[in-house]
């Protein structure tokens, strides 16, 4: 494998100890012949070469403000994992997060300052450009500076330097909740995104709010929800039900779905409401509103029968229960009013103060209008804007054509841009400020009152890259204006806002707080959110519940969802993990898809694949069609995050912006952008493009992959399902002299008796297992991203994807048992996440002809990469199919051919050096996560302890929201792996079939209808 | 003429041989000039054998990647055309050692052809397993040798009997042909003159036909005959647990193994009819390789290509009969499912067409047996490429299931390894007499059989 | 005759000699890294006679983190200054060579030194297990105490040299140990 790597070789990152700028010049030297070793000049305190270092910071990644652990190593990032402290992330990450590494290492970011000049970017020196900033904000009359997401500390900078050198801040959020803020304000009159509180609820009701994928905030609620709907101690079961016209990932989590009617939330939510309070008595000032909106009257406007949404609304009443949403499919016209209607319903519920939190509200969540930014387009093309500062935002990317962004962006005498790597509006922009990526910068966040966390930099900044934090250059150009903004650098402002945190909170010594919220990476302020709830307001203004009008003639109503992987994908679309990562609903790599009912796609005579020109009066775009069974026949939906024309290298080309078929309209209550008003035009191309997907089949075809058990059966279910119905077909085996296994999951049945050859180990090795609840998990595919950062899992690109060589340890499968997107119903859609299952009796290991894989004592079944000579018959053999080839060498610098994957400096810093990096024609697959393994082994042998149950945690389990995953040594009785082996509804797959005796037990998926027991 | 009751038992008449000097000069003349359609062929052969170089190289610089191999599909045609040539490789030996044990004289006209036919394609297969391999420069780990690092290969894997099952039957066979040349080469060295006579002075170790040589002669043949005789059903046993050994729904079956053999008989008797058909054309050896000869070969053929049959349905009854999903689902796909022409075209080719040759007129013409030899050979190619794809492309975990389309490099290397054999074909015809003159002057009837000291010419293979 | 003896002669050879050529073939963990040369000259011309042999110096007084961590640490410019603060060295030669060490100091660069032991990647091999298990250094660096120009010794870090180690002492000869 020496030659498996290019440039930066996994030794030399190890054995080059170095956090500082010699690092460059290190991996400069590490592919000469000669190879050199640099010691650190002075070594900091806190780094053994060969260490790992952690550091605590918070993501930037969004709004949501997830509580992160930053393992470095010799002073680079190499992994982020969640800050089990942090109350938001509780130790999980999502996709998104992990791939931030791939942002700080992005080979597209900036070198240094530019200013454009004829056309070109130049390099500059930082000096020069703060002074002509200054110069250019003095001389102009007025200034706008566009922000995204930015901490609080940095928010506020940005105002007082504003206020100071007489500019205007305006905030911009793609996929802002306005609505929900404003129908706070009017339900409750407090202008606030609410704090939801899943785990408190027993039945949920989602009103087309992907809280699992892009709403809010993810690895919490998904947390939560894994909280709500898991089985407990009682065997009872949180129900949730989706009420939308499309099943989202969320969606396809739910146990029941209403598919209703484009627009009509706010009827059902009233209706429910209605039922919930006999009629609305209870209902205070809403109490006419309510009463109005029976279920008879609303059955017809929502396409939904009158008995399901009273059964709904009673289920609902039984409680305790919690509404949320609307969410994207309720960002139309009468967004505001279905908001209202839901926090109506929560309200007549009683979830106020229980679920559903506006005291203790979602702190920095996504909620500016766009209004703001229409009035600064108007001005922009006015011309009387002298310049215009963008940061952390990409509108000319995020907003629709239809608003005129980029062309009156354009027009601005002198644009400035914060963004560290290119993107839309940079490529505008005269002059770049190169922002420090948050893993290299000081911040803070606070999701919640209360609740603080500081982001502090976990690593120097990448040395490739001269950037500079936004706030230091802010401070700057402000000392040249002459302005003071109280404080030197960006950091001693941070510290004195924390400071004055510190003061608040009530701690003696500011210097301890400070670091003991760095080592904690949490700071709890005040008192704790108290329970208090909400009472409804009089309505202030008017309100109307019916569903909107829709733009454009046809029956296909448009809607654009923000993707699961990129969410807006305005900033974050430049990273080979996330376009290569799966999508959790369509299994789609890198392009763009548009999401079309079977029926729908067979009246207008499409296949998968088929590329359709999408045209409304706004624009067009064309793309392929995937048939969806979980999409109302008169809807179609495109996700947001392709069609990047200038964002780096591995975003740019793929899909389409799907945007551009959008108006830019704002509410008129609200000001939030509106996305689902439009209806659209599909005319067949008659061209055809394969889709990049990992999907061999949406069917179980009758085999008990991922079988489900019915939440009646359980408890009732005899043990004799284990056996399954192949009872006979074993005695049969029997009787020709192969008794296979039974393995229950017990303890003392490790070893195996049928694993009893050869390699297997002997009593006091260790067996290491893993189980899964399949109940739990959510098919966030978090755990794939984790794995490919922990494992040095190549990507391979959009064209191998196709051809069906995707090298992702982790498949997370995807089957649909009950989707009917005809009418009101129960959904069944089952994840499995698909890994190596460690066999006791592996059908690879026989046939390998070299030994590359086999079964280590404990229990493992391992591939030594150095002996593979690639023939492939292990995986032909391996029933699971969990083996990934090298195809090419894609850990090179480059790509073997065009559009291979590759790992081109510095992307290459995020290496693990404890996972050896693959070489082309090498078979690879799930390794347990070994590394680790090992390195608690060593530990443990040089301190003379021992391991205990859960101290060694894969990748995967880690960074799992819903805690789905368990792993450890499953001959000792009392770990929680053995514990979950033995749980009814454990089972292994196609074990009873094949005897393979997998080491990875999967807990059934319990559903509220009947499944056909034992097998699916 | 022919007075039968001279003629050994079960030899074929050769009613159109006049004389034993006819037999010499008739079979020793293809080793004079060649012809332009020879030489034609011979440029085109190296044409395909560059062909097969280039490929192979883009596959070692760019990754195995270059074929259309993906998962869940890791074997295609690289592997299909190995298990092809290995069967192929079969009917040499069967005809040479196990009918020779058997005492059927009719093999003698056209063992020699069929034994070449055997170390060639044995060759040509011994290719396939080394370019499939991901990292082929590590290959030698398959070779069991002792080293440093005391590490052994995985006697447990069918690769590794592989890597014993063709060397040894490689090595064999090829001796076996050698030996049996022997003889003739001593007739071609005195036929010969100049250069080529002192090649074959030196290939023919100086045999003189004395009565010492061809007793140790005689005794060496059938202790090899006796010796190559259980690899031919071995060898294809052994490829075929290559298949029969892995749990894939559609390679995991006890049938495998005579199913194999037989399959390999079959593609080998019909590979012999498609080389001989040209070759007794092109050298005017009607008289030596008679109808009859055809007529046996095609009987032969014809009850192979009974047992494939039979083999086939057998499999699809028990996918059915054992009642498991995955094993029905496999089969199903088989027959219907994407690959469902390449299964259909086995059927057609190794099921149904054989079924003319129940007919005698279709046995002796020489054109219908050389088209439907053809067709044999198409078939048995698909038979291989159906077990392999079709059974991996659709496993037990449904989610993975996936397509495999082979690629331009792939094909590349498949048609170049059919030039690389017939670049040896044409060899052999021109270097070494394509009849065994010596065996085939034993079953001439006797009163052509002069005394020892016959006159020259005779000499060589005579006795 | 005796021609033909001579050609068997040299037949069976070529046959014996196989399996040593496949063996060489083995390659060895170990990876070239200084130009081929053992010892190569290195930007100071350390001698580990002096420090090591003569001042007795423990070897994980400089290569801190052996006993803690996989790596056993190359020593940070500011622990050579730590002494050669003070010491400069008895003669012309060594004072010119401890001057290059303060050198460094006040250029505050690391000392580019030459690498000598290196693994290949895909091999891990953990010093402080080895450390625990008290395998004396010199076991596969030699007597550095003895060396004044540093130089690879024993073997070359090949798999084989490892495993007879793994095998004498009775530890785990299972690959997993080493590849991962």
């Amino acid at each position: 494998m020496t030659d498996g790597l290019n440039g930066l070789k996994r030794r030399d990152f190890l054995k080059v100890v170095g956090a500082s700028g010699a690092g460059a010049g290190v991996l400069g030297c590490s592919t000469e012949k000669v190879e050199r070793l640099l010691p650190y000049v002075v070594p900091p305190e806190d780094i053994t070469p060969g260490v790992a270092t952690w550091y605590t910071t918070v993501c930037g990644e969004c709004e949501a403000g997830c509580g992160m652990w930053v393992r470095t190593r010799e002073g680079r990032v190499v992994k982020v994992e969640g800050n089990p402290e942090h109350p938001v992330s509780r130790g999980s990450l999502c996709s998104r997060g992990h791939s931030s590494l791939q942002a700080l290492y992005n080979p597209d970011r900036f070198t240094g300052p530019m200013l454009r000049q004829g056309g070109e970017l130049q390099p500059i020196s930082w000096d020069e450009a703060e002074q002509m900033v200054a110069d250019r904000l003095g001389s102009a009359d007025e200034y706008y500076l566009f922000r995204g997401f930015a901490g609080p500390s940095l928010a506020g900078l940005m105002s007082d330097f504003a206020g100071a050198t007489g500019g205007q801040v305006v905030r911009y959020d793609p996929l802002a909740e306005a609505p929900l803020r404003e129908a706070s304000r009017i339900a409750f009159g407090r202008d606030v995104v609410p704090w939801y509180d899943l785990q408190e609820a027993r039945f949920l009701v989602s009103f087309g709010a992907d809280f699992l994928e892009s709403w809010l905030s993810p690895v919490r609620d998904g947390w939560g929800f894994a909280r709500m709907s898991g089985v407990d101690e009682e065997g009872g079961k949180g129900r949730f039900t989706f009420v939308g016209s499309r099943l989202s990932l969320t969606g396809q989590n739910a146990d029941d779905w209403l598919p209703i009617q484009p627009g009509s939330e706010a009827l059902v939510a009233l209706a429910m409401a209605n039922v919930v309070s006999g009629g609305g008595t209870s209902a205070g000032p809403y109490r006419n509103i309510v009463a109005t909106y029976t279920p008879e009257n609303v059955a017809s406007a929502t396409g939904v029968e009158a008995e399901s949404i009273r059964e709904l609304a009673e289920r609902f009443a039984a409680g305790p229960s919690l509404a949320l949403g609307p969410g994207i499919a309720g960002l139309h016209r009468g967004a505001t009013a279905a908001n209202v209607a839901v926090a109506v319903l929560n309200a007549v519920a009683g979830n106020i103060g229980r679920s559903v939190h506006y005291d203790a509200p979602h702190l920095d969540a996504p909620s500016a209008g766009f209004a703001p930014m229409e009035q600064a387009i108007e001005a922009m093309r006015g011309g009387q804007v002298g310049a215009a500062l963008v940061h952390g935002s990409n509108p000319a990317y995020a907003l629709p054509a239809s608003s005129g962004f980029r062309e009156a962006f354009a027009s601005v005498p002198f644009k400035v841009s914060f963004a560290s790597a290119i993107d839309e509006t940079a490529a505008e922009a005269d002059l770049i400020l190169p922002d420090g990526h948050f893993l290299e910068s000081w911040g803070d966040s606070s999701s919640r009152p209360g609740q603080w966390a500081v982001r502090q930099p976990a690593m120097r900044p990448v040395p490739h890259f001269d950037s500079k934090q936004t706030g230091d250059v802010l401070i700057s150009v402000a000392t040249r204006m002459g302005q003071d903004l109280g404080s030197e650098t960006f950091f001693d402002h941070l510290r004195g806002r924390w400071a004055d945190l510190a003061t608040l909170g009530g701690a003696a010594d500011a210097d301890a707080f400070w670091h003991e919220s760095l080592k904690t990476g949490l700071a709890q302020i005040g008192p704790a959110p108290s329970g208090s709830s909400g009472t409804l307001r009089q309505l202030d203004r008017g309100l109307v519940f019916d569903p909107p009008a829709f733009d454009g003639a046809g029956d296909l109503y448009l809607m654009v969802f923000p993707s699961a992987r990129y969410g807006d994908g305005a900033l974050n679309a430049n990273r080979p993990w996330l376009q290569e990562l799966p999508d959790p609903v369509s299994k789609i790599t890198w392009h763009s898809w548009v999401e079309m009912h079977p029926n729908r796609a067979e009246a207008l005579s499409l296949r998968d694949g088929d590329v359709v020109r999408l045209s409304t009066e706004h624009g067009s775009v064309e793309v392929p069609v995937w048939t969806y069974p979980g999409i109302r026949e008169d809807v179609i939906a495109v996700p947001m995050g392709g069609g990047h024309t200038n964002a780096g290298r591995f975003a740019d080309g793929n899909g389409v912006n799907a945007l551009d078929l959008l108006p830019s309209e704002a509410e008129s209550l609200s000001g939030g952008l509106v996305h689902f008003v439009s209806k659209v035009d599909v005319t067949p191309t008659g061209r055809r493009r394969p889709l990049a997907s990992i999907s061999g089949s949406d069917s179980q075809s009758n085999r008990p992959i991922a079988p489900a058990v019915a939440l009646a059966d359980l408890g009732v279910e005899a043990a004799d399902d284990e056996e399954g119905d192949h009872g006979p077909l074993k005695e049969l085996q029997g009787v020709g002299g192969f008794v296979p296994v039974e393995t229950g999951g017990r303890p003392e049945d490790f070893p195996l008796e049928g694993a009893r050859h050869g390699e297997y180990g002997d009593e006091d090795q260790p067996r290491w297992a893993m189980a899964i609840d399949l109940d739990k998990c959510t098919g966030c595919s978090a755990c794939v991203t984790a794995c490919q950062a922990e494992n040095n899992v190549p990507w391979v690109g959009e064209g191998q994807v196709t051809m069906g060589r995707d090298m992702g340890w982790i498949r997370l499968e995807r089957y649909y048992e009950a989707v009917d997107a005809s009418r009101a119903g129960p959904v069944d859609v089952r994840f499995l996440p698909m890994i190596c299952q460690h066999c006791g009796n592996a059908p690879c290991e026989p046939v390998c002809p070299v030994f590359a894989t086999y079964h280590t004592p404990d229990g493992i079944n391992t591939q030594v990469y150095n002996r593979c000579v690639g023939t492939r018959y292990c995986a032909n053999n391996c029933p699971y199919k969990v083996r990934v080839f090298n195809w090419y060498n894609f850990t090179g610098e480059e790509p073997v051919r065009e559009g291979l994957g590759h790992i081109p400096e510095p992307l290459n810093w995020q290496l693990n050096p404890d996972v050896t990096v693959r070489e082309n024609g090498i078979m690879e697959k799930c390794s347990f996560c070994i590394h680790r393994i090992r390195a608690h082994q060593d530990r443990a042998a040089v301190e003379g302890s021992t391991i205990a149950d859960g101290q060694v945690i894969p990748a995967c389990q880690q960074s799992c929201p819903a805690e789905a995953i368990v792993f450890g040594n499953i001959r000792d009785p009392g770990s929680r792996v053995a514990q979950a082996a033995l749980d009814e509804r454990a089972y292994r797959v196609l074990d009873e079939m094949i005897n393979t005796q997998p080491a990875v037990s999967y807990l059934k998926k319990v559903t509220f209808h009947e499944v056909d027991s034992g097998e699916h | 003429m022919s007075t039968a009751t001279h003629v050994q038992r079960g030899a074929l008449p050769h009613p159109d041989i006049q004389s034993l000097e006819e037999v010499n000069r008739a079979i020793l003349r293809p080793l004079g000039r060649p012809g332009l359609g020879w030489w034609a062929l011979l440029a085109l052969s190296i044409a395909g054998i560059g062909l097969l170089a280039v490929s192979w190289g883009i596959q070692l610089w760019l990754g195995i990647g270059v074929t259309g191999l993906t998962s869940p599909v890791g074997w295609g045609a690289y592997i299909t055309t190995f298990v092809f040539w290995v069967g192929i490789a079969h009917s040499g030996t069967l005809i040479s050692a196990i009918l020779f044990l058997f005492r059927a004289p009719w093999r003698q006209s056209i063992y020699r052809a069929a034994e070449a036919m055997t170390v060639f394609a044995v060759m040509t297969a011994g290719l396939f397993p080394l370019i499939h391999m991901g990292r082929v420069w590590h290959g030698y780990w398959l070779i069991p040798y002792p080293n440093s690092r005391f590490l052994w290969p995985n006697f447990r894997s069918p690769l590794v009997w592989d890597v014993f099952a063709v060397t040894t039957y490689f090595t064999v066979s090829a001796v076996f042909f050698y030996l049996g040349t022997i003889p003739d080469l001593a007739a071609a060295r005195d036929a010969a003159k100049g250069l080529r006579k002192k090649l074959y002075k030196v290939i023919s170790l100086g045999w003189r036909g004395t009565d010492r040589e061809w007793h140790h002669f005689g005794k060496a043949y059938i202790f090899l005959a006796a010796l190559a005789t259980p690899l031919v059903l071995s060898v294809h046993s052994v490829v075929s647990w290559d298949f029969a050994v892995a749990i894939v729904p559609g390679w995991h079956a006890t049938i495998f193994a005579p199913y194999f053999v037989a399959g390999a008989i079959f593609s080998g008797i019909a590979m012999v009819i498609t080389l001989t058909v040209p070759l007794r054309k092109a050298f005017g050896l009607e008289a030596y390789l008679t109808n009859k000869h055809y007529d046996a070969m095609a009987k032969l053929c014809l009850m192979t290509s009974l047992i494939v049959f039979y083999a086939y349905l057998s499999e699809f009854f028990m996918a059915w009969y054992s009642g498991e999903e995955v094993e029905r689902a496999a089969f199903w796909e088989r027959l219907f499912g994407h690959y469902w022409w390449a299964t259909w075209i086995m059927l057609v080719c190794n099921g149904m067409v054989p079924v003319m040759l129940w007919f005698k007129r279709v046995r002796y013409s020489i054109p219908a047996l050389f088209a439907i030899s053809i067709f044999v050979n198409i078939g048995m190619w698909f038979e291989r490429y159906v077990i392999i794809v079709t059974s991996l492309h659709h496993e037990y975990e449904p989610f993975a299931w996936g397509l495999y389309r082979p690629s331009v490099v792939e094909m590349g290397i498949v048609v170049g390894s059919f030039c690389w054999f017939g670049f040896w074909f044409l060899l052999f015809t021109r270097l070494l007499p394509p009849v065994a003159i010596a065996e085939l002057k034993e079953v001439l009837p006797r009163p052509m059989r002069p005394r020892a000291t016959a006159g020259a010419g005779g000499q060589g293979g005579d006795r | 005759m005796t021609k033909r003896w001579i050609r068997a002669f040299a037949v069976a050879l070529t046959l014996l000699a196989s399996p040593a050529f496949l063996q060489a073939q083995d390659g060895s963990a170990g990876v070239p890294v200084a130009d081929g040369e053992a010892a190569p000259v290195q930007p100071i011309a350390f001698p580990h006679t002096i420090h090591a042999g003569v001042n007795q110096i423990d070897c994980q007084y400089c290569h801190f983190s052996a006993e803690r961590s996989v790596d056993a640490g190359i020593p940070p410019v500011s622990t050579c200054y730590g002494c050669h603060q003070i010491i400069g060295g008895t003669d012309e030669r060594q004072q010119a060579e401890i001057q290059k060490v303060r050198d460094y100091w006040t250029n505050q660069e690391p000392i580019p030194w030459i690498r000598i032991y290196k693994v290949a990647d895909h091999v891990h091999f953990p010093h402080m297990r080895h450390i625990a298990a008290e395998i004396d250094c010199a076991t596969c660096h030699g007597n550095v105490q003895e060396m004044t120009v540093i130089e690879e010794v024993n073997q070359p870090l090949a798999m084989g040299w490892c495993v007879s180690c793994h095998i004498e002492r009775g530890v785990s000869r299972d690959c997993a140990v080493c590849h991962y």
